[in-house]
């Protein structure tokens, strides 16, 4: 994997639980310290998933205004070493 | 995972440690319920709702107007056998579980007991442990009640029971003890690893759980029984 292309998660058709769901089984698949590219909408998605990540124990990286998509979001993320991990 | 199984089964995978391979481990279990009166209810439901993908039904007798006090029959089911009406119910409510009388011979992979008498119960956790599978055994009280968890190679059910009264009230909080058991083998399911075995207590809706110990010379606690 590219440390400059992280995988990204496109939910802005999705509405709160299954924004996070989404983005949750996607970090599932990565090792602590990798990143992943979330898109999300405005609103409450935007204000849901950061702190649901947090508590769950990984890194917020960055929210920002997704480039070229008024009203869409960008978020990064780090899996945390302390994250939950999948049970195997 | 598709979409219409993520939206399902949303709100259960944003349960810490609890993902996309616990789903999947879960759809693929073959779940024998044993006993499918009221205090089964609530435990009938969650089991369905959480995603199991095979529901073993067990139980001979006819629903009572005591079970109509559940969450599962109505009155009009009164007469009819219990395990037909519960699944006429409950088989609608999600088209990922099939749910069927327990096929004679049948091998689960898991078992949840509500058993109507302490024999049925200590017969049916000795085959599961003598399946090596997990299993909860609920034993409900007028107050609330207890459940036994027992995953493979914990002290078994006979060394951890409850050895108060074995009254089967149907009352409100009964229903807590039935989702909580059901629950409890919904997690042994998706991480058979991840549960010690134990009793917990649920009184008025205070729960506390204690590890259970095996009783010495027990047959659980032989060669090749697993750790305590």
């Amino acid at each position: 994997m590219s440390a400059s292309a992280p995988p990204r998660v496109d939910v802005r058709a999705y509405a709160c639980p299954m924004t996070y769901v989404k983005a949750k089984i996607a970090l599932e698949r990565l090792a602590a310290g990798e990143r992943l590219e979330v898109w999300l909408a405005a609103g409450e998605p935007v204000e849901n998933l950061p702190r649901s990540a947090a508590e769950d124990g990984h890194r917020v990286l960055a929210v920002e205004p997704l480039a070229g998509a008024p009203g869409a979001f960008r978020v990064v993320l780090e899996k945390g070493a302390g994250a939950a991990p999948e049970w195997p | 995972m598709n979409d219409e199984r993520l939206e399902r089964y949303a709100r259960q995978l944003l349960v810490p440690g609890f993902g996309e391979a616990a789903q999947e481990r879960l759809g693929r279990a073959r779940v024998r319920v044993v006993g499918a009166d009221a205090v089964a209810s609530a435990g009938l439901v969650y089991l369905v709702q959480a995603g199991v993908g095979r529901l073993w039904i067990e139980d001979a007798e006819d629903v009572s107007p005591s079970d109509a006090s559940g969450w599962l029959f109505a009155p009009s089911a009164v007469g009819s056998p219990r395990v037909e009406a519960a699944r006429a119910v409950l088989a609608p409510l999600s088209r990922f579980v099939s749910i069927e009388p327990y096929p004679k011979g049948g091998v689960p992979t898991a078992t949840l007991v509500f058993a109507s008498s302490g024999p049925q119960a200590l017969a049916s956790a000795e085959a599961a442990r003598r399946a090596g599978i997990p299993h909860v055994v609920v034993e409900p009280d007028a107050e609330g009640g207890a459940l036994v968890v027992v995953p493979p190679g914990a002290p078994c059910y006979a060394c951890a029971r409850s050895t108060a009264g074995a009254g089967r009230p149907a009352q409100p909080g009964i229903a807590a003890l039935s989702a909580l058991g059901a629950a409890e083998l919904v997690l042994m399911i998706a991480n058979p690893e991840s549960t010690p075995g134990r009793r917990i207590d649920l009184v008025r809706g205070v729960a506390t759980a204690r590890p259970t110990s095996r009783l010495p010379g027990c047959a659980c606690g032989g060669p090749g029984a697993g750790a305590t």
